[in-house]
């Protein structure tokens, strides 16, 4: 439980963060440190070189421009979850934030290095998938964009381009009257979501949902948005019925998997377990 | 000297002694203890179940900068004892590897980060055998025999009592139940480690290590290294926790203290986490077939059980694990109830896994999980209430003391009384209610008990077969007195309570107590901790030596005061005659007196306050006993089980410190939940094990473990004070307790928990499929 030798560089800019990948073949980059240390430790990533951009001032916070929240990419749990903005526009970030691991991985652990990091547990994926997440980065070839649509491409694989940093990461502000939650069931040691879902919803003064975003993380090998669930629910009345019956269509658009703690077959019934729940919270009138 | 003492500090919630520096980081652990010029060592362990060795390439390992030495067996050929089983763990891997885990190879350089990268140079060629993973296949040498020379089922053995058959036979009703207990193992916070340092100049060894046996690891040492005992010194510095696992004989030690000799430098071994995981002793790992003969008032008549062990692929030297746990488990199996007769059949079994070993409570959790579980399925039989099946069954107090049909005698107990306030604490009649309308809502409560007895101060445990405890006291001339013990704490204060015992004899301040153990250069020969040991049998020995300190202060304060030595009374830090306290004189006086007054002592009486006590208990065991209830709700949805209320009332004689007591409790409790629910060593059909680290062996977090509310009796031993273990009755009760109440719980489903720990998908597959079935019929 020792990581292999790596050189250490800090980095004041995202411009010097982008050279240093280039000019290293091998090295990665370091933020909060606490999804890539735990697999040095374990040396299932050997990085030759680590490019420490947790001192980069500007990749902080966050701030509403337009329809959309924009985080810096070394936003920290913590300030997500306490975050004011936050917390009034989108509350199921709030949530998911405030739920990730311990307090001290909170302190510690970046946005950016989470949905950078992919791992298939993760919380944030699910509200990123649910409000459009686009990420600004920074690479060899300068600024783009590159949407959440297709991002995730397998356990820690991402569609990122080679030596590019995230910048910030922005969510679609959902019409105003949505309610949306974060619900999950965190595996008993990391508090890893073994199913997480990211749901919001508005339902018009007549009972019909006309707005309804579901995704699901934990599940499978990558996080995906529940497609089946919304068909099942957009332009429906809310009944007790209709959330069971959408519910049931929970695993229908993720390719499930089993773990040691939690078999296919299980997850497959958690999710739909926790899509209700999360349904429930979002469509419950009143 | 048949004066009647107040104790002052025995029974007394006494802030423990240790705490301080606990609390604030000061204590030191053997990770702690820095020499310059120390070597690291790091082990290459085996990725396979079974190989063959066909040859270990240390060429590219050596290479690398910093690096000392890289052993393999040839370099370091020693063999742990192999009797009576004939299979001794090579220290390093020979020929052959039996487990996931075995150390291969050892690196030993300049340090650990060095070591960890030559290890990955090491290239072995394995040639791969069939592993031996299924305890039952294993019985029949199937696929294979893990020791070529030798049959897998390696003890085999009943006790059935006479007229067994005929009771069995002939009782109006029957039922059988499997049980299966999963590998797990005593977590440690602290990981398993030493460091041995040669002293050249005197060829002396000294070793620190976190251990349990400070004595019996210096012999076994000795033993191995050929080193004349007196040559090796064992220190034991702050241990963080035990639990058994660190009671037994490891072959890093011998590494680490022979690349130590060899070398003629310091040498350093601290395991991390996936080391203890792999190649801690594991623990549980039973299969019990139990059929059970009862009568229609639910009196259960007869209980046979069939035992299979598994023991991994070596013996620990001295405890052979699953001997250990289908001994105990079958010892103790009728528990605190009148059960006549018995059947026994116990087979144990090598496999291609871990060697196993003590854990807190050993067999007993399985024991009395199962004893609870046929009393508990007995009721559900006969549509009654359990608690009236127990009171049917339980052992009166007029029953004492009682043969147990496997040969105990168990000593005075509470069991009725403490079964009956557990109840009252959590106010059953009305729980029973509760529950009813609960379920009505759909919410799943259940509530579960466990009536536990507790071997505790045995002759034999995993802590060896010396059946005394020694303590050496001395006051010095400041009148502040050094206890030197040979028991071997790892958590448990025995620094408080012995000196509280202690402080009571002499009527001085329990801070005026020091308690040194640990280090065999001041230690007397002693068994160590472990088998819930220390408090009667270590707490007796102090009880003695401070009575022979006593004895003497009272003979010296008699001459001093010119009065007679019954009336001398020794309290609050003073020798007074009884009836006139103001013809008194302090003790610190009265150890001045003795060492640098000498004129002054009585004719005959020798200079000086020491004495050496030795103490063996009269009886064979004494036996603790109590009651777990726990409460706890099922989210069917989920299968997550939430503890919702938990009770223990507990009896381990007489108490020295009810707050310590206590705290042994919370933990063994916390323990039991991870037991029951969580905690699981799984090996695949290759022999492999997935649970190499704390995301995949869960265990129970703060959240998990509920408040819990403890009271006690005091049904005193026989043993001096009145003394009785209680280091294990808290892990024996609640894993019994936490299955009976998830099988209440889910009683409308019909689930009946036999199988521990119980995993959430379990209960969820359960629920559906009673579903399933009350849709289809
Ligand atoms: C005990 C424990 C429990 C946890 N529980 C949870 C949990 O319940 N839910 C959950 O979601 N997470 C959990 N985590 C993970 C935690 O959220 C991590 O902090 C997070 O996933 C990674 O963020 P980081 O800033 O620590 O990234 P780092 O570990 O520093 O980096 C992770 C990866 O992302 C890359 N990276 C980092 N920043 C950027 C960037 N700006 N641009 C491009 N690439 C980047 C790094 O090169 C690296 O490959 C847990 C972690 C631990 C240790």
């Amino acid at each position: 439980m020792i990581p292999s030798a790596f050189a250490y560089e800090r980095v004041q800019t995202v411009e010097q963060a982008v050279r240093a990948l280039q000019a290293n073949p091998g090295a990665k980059l370091l933020a909060g440190g606490h999804s890539l240390i735990p697999l040095m430790k374990m040396r299932l990533a050997t990085p030759t070189r680590l490019v420490d951009i947790s001192g980069i001032r500007e990749l902080r916070g966050v701030w509403k421009k337009d329809d959309r929240l924009v985080i810096g990419a070394l936003t920290t749990h913590r300030e997500i979850a306490t975050d004011r903005v936050v917390r009034t526009h989108l509350p199921a970030l709030a949530e998911a934030a405030s739920r990730v691991g311990d307090l001290q991985v909170r302190n510690r652990g970046t946005i950016g290095g989470n949905l950078a990091h992919a791992d298939p547990s993760s919380d944030l994926p699910a509200v990123a998938l649910a409000f459009d997440a686009v990420f600004d980065v920074l690479g060899p070839e300068g600024m783009q964009t590159v949407p959440i649509d297709g991002y995730f491409l397998g356990p820690l694989v991402t569609a990122l381009p080679e030596n590019s940093v995230i910048t910030a990461v922005s969510l679609k502000l959902p019409p105003s009257g949505t309610r949306s939650t974060y619900v999950k069931y965190p595996h008993p040691a990391s508090g890893y979501a073994v199913v997480g879902v990211a749901a919001a919803a508005r339902v018009e003064p007549d009972g019909v949902i006309d707005f309804v975003r579901v995704a699901v993380t934990g599940a499978g090998d990558v996080p995906y948005r529940a497609q089946a669930v919304e068909d099942a629910l957009l332009g429906q009345h809310v009944s007790d019925d209709l959330i069971r019956e959408a519910a049931a269509h929970a695993a229908d658009d993720g390719s499930i998997s089993g773990d040691l703690f939690a078999s296919e077959a299980y997850r497959r019934h958690l999710c739909s377990v926790y899509v209700e729940r999360a349904l429930r919270k979002v469509l419950s009138r009143g | 000297m048949s004066e009647v003492l107040k104790p002052q500090f025995t029974g007394a919630r006494v802030t423990r002694l240790e705490d301080a520096r606990l609390l604030r980081g000061q204590a030191r652990y053997v990770d702690d203890f820095e020499y310059p010029g120390t070597l690291e060592v790091a082990f290459l362990r085996s990725n396979r179940a079974a190989a063959r060795i066909q040859s270990v390439d240390v060429t590219e390992a050596l290479a690398v900068p910093g690096v000392k030495a890289v052993w393999t067996f040839a370099d370091c050929p020693i063999t742990l004892p192999d009797r009576p089983f004939q299979v001794g763990q090579p220290v390093l891997a020979r020929d052959e590897v039996r487990f996931v885990g075995e150390p291969v190879a050892a690196v030993i350089a300049d340090s650990r980060y060095r070591a960890e990268d030559a290890v990955e140079k090491i290239r072995v060629q394995y040639e791969p055998l069939p592993a031996v993973v299924d305890s039952r296949a294993a019985l029949a040498d199937q696929p294979r025999r893990v020791h070529e020379h030798r049959p897998n089922r390696f003890l085999h053995k009943t006790h059935v009592t006479d007229g067994f058959n005929e009771a069995f036979q002939s009782a109006p009703h029957h039922l059988e139940l499997t049980f299966r207990w999963n590998r797990q193992t005593g977590v440690t916070m602290e990981t398993r480690g030493c460091l041995a340092l040669p002293d050249p100049v005197s060829g002396r060894l000294t070793v620190y290590a976190g251990h349990q046996s400070p004595h019996g690891l210096r012999g076994m040492l000795a033993r191995l290294l050929k080193l004349p005992e007196h040559q090796v010194r064992v220190v034991v510095p702050e241990v963080g926790g035990g639990f058994g696992i660190k009671a037994m004989f490891y072959p890093e030690y011998v590494v680490v203290a022979e690349a130590a000799r060899r070398l003629g430098r310091p040498v350093k071994w601290i395991g991390d986490r996936m080391e203890s995981l792999l190649a801690d002793a594991h623990a549980r790992d039973a299969i019990h077939e139990v059929a059970v003969a009862y009568d229609d008032e639910g009196r259960i008549l007869a209980v046979r059980d069939h035992v299979i062990g598994d023991t991994g692929a070596y013996a620990f030297p001295g405890f052979p694990g699953a001997v250990g746990e289908a001994n105990w488990a079958t010892e103790m199996l009728t528990g605190p109830y009148k059960i006549p007769h018995v059947s026994i059949e116990i087979e144990c079994v090598f496999s291609n896994k871990a060697p196993l070993g003590p854990y807190r409570g050993v067999g007993g959790p399985i024991g009395a999980q199962v004893q609870e579980a046929i009393v508990d399925a007995v009721a559900r039989a006969l549509g009654k209430d359990p608690v009236e099946v127990r009171r049917a069954n339980l052992i009166g107090p007029e029953d004492f003391p009682y043969h147990t049909p496997t040969g105990k005698v168990y000593d005075p107990g509470s069991y009725g009384e403490s079964l009956e306030r557990a109840l009252a604490l959590v106010d059953y009649e009305r729980f029973r209610k509760d529950q009813e309308q609960w379920r009505a809502q759909g919410r799943y409560v259940g509530l579960g008990l466990c009536v536990f007895v507790e071997p505790s101060a045995m002759a034999e445990s995993e802590a060896g077969s010396i059946p005394y405890e020694a303590v050496t006291l001395r006051m010095e001339p400041s009148g502040v007195v050094t206890a030197a013990v040979g028991t071997g704490p790892t958590g448990q204060g025995h620094e408080t309570t012995f000196a509280q015992l202690i402080a009571d004899q002499l009527g001085i301040d329990v801070k005026d107590v020091v308690v040194l153990h640990g280090d065999t250069d001041s230690a007397p020969f002693g068994g160590g901790t472990g088998g819930s040991r220390s408090g009667t049998i270590g707490g007796g020995a102090a009880i003695r030596a401070g009575q022979a300190l006593r004895r003497k202060l009272t003979q010296l304060a008699a001459h001093l005061l010119e009065a007679a030595e019954e009336d001398i009374r020794l309290e609050a830090g003073k020798a007074f005659v009884a009836g006139v306290p103001a013809r008194s004189i302090t003790i610190r006086d009265l150890a001045r007196t003795a060492y640098t007054d000498v004129a002054r002592l009585p004719e005959g009486m020798q200079p000086g306050l020491e004495v050496v006590a030795r103490y063996q208990p009269p009886g064979a065991a004494t036996y603790s006993n109590g009651t777990h209830l726990a409460v706890v709700e099922v989210d069917v949805e989920t299968g997550f089980v939430k503890v919702l209320d938990y009770v223990v009332v507990n009896d381990c004689g007489v108490l020295v410190n009810p707050m310590i007591v206590e705290g042994q409790i919370h933990g063994g409790v916390a323990q039991g939940i991870g037991s029951a629910l969580l905690e699981e060593l799984r090996y695949d059909e290759n022999g492999q094990l997935t649970t190499t680290s704390l995301m995949d062996y869960l265990l129970p977090t703060a959240e998990d473990v509920p408040r819990m509310r403890v009271e006690h009796i005091q049904t005193p031993s026989a043993s001096e004070g009145g003394i009785k273990g209680m280091g294990e009755g808290s892990l024996i009760a609640a894993p019994g307790a936490i299955a009976a109440a998830v099988s209440d719980a889910l009683a409308p489903f019909g689930v009946f928990v036999t199988e521990l720990p119980i995993r959430p998908q379990q209960i969820v597959a359960w629920v559906q499929a009673a579903k399933t079935e009350a849709q289809a019929g």
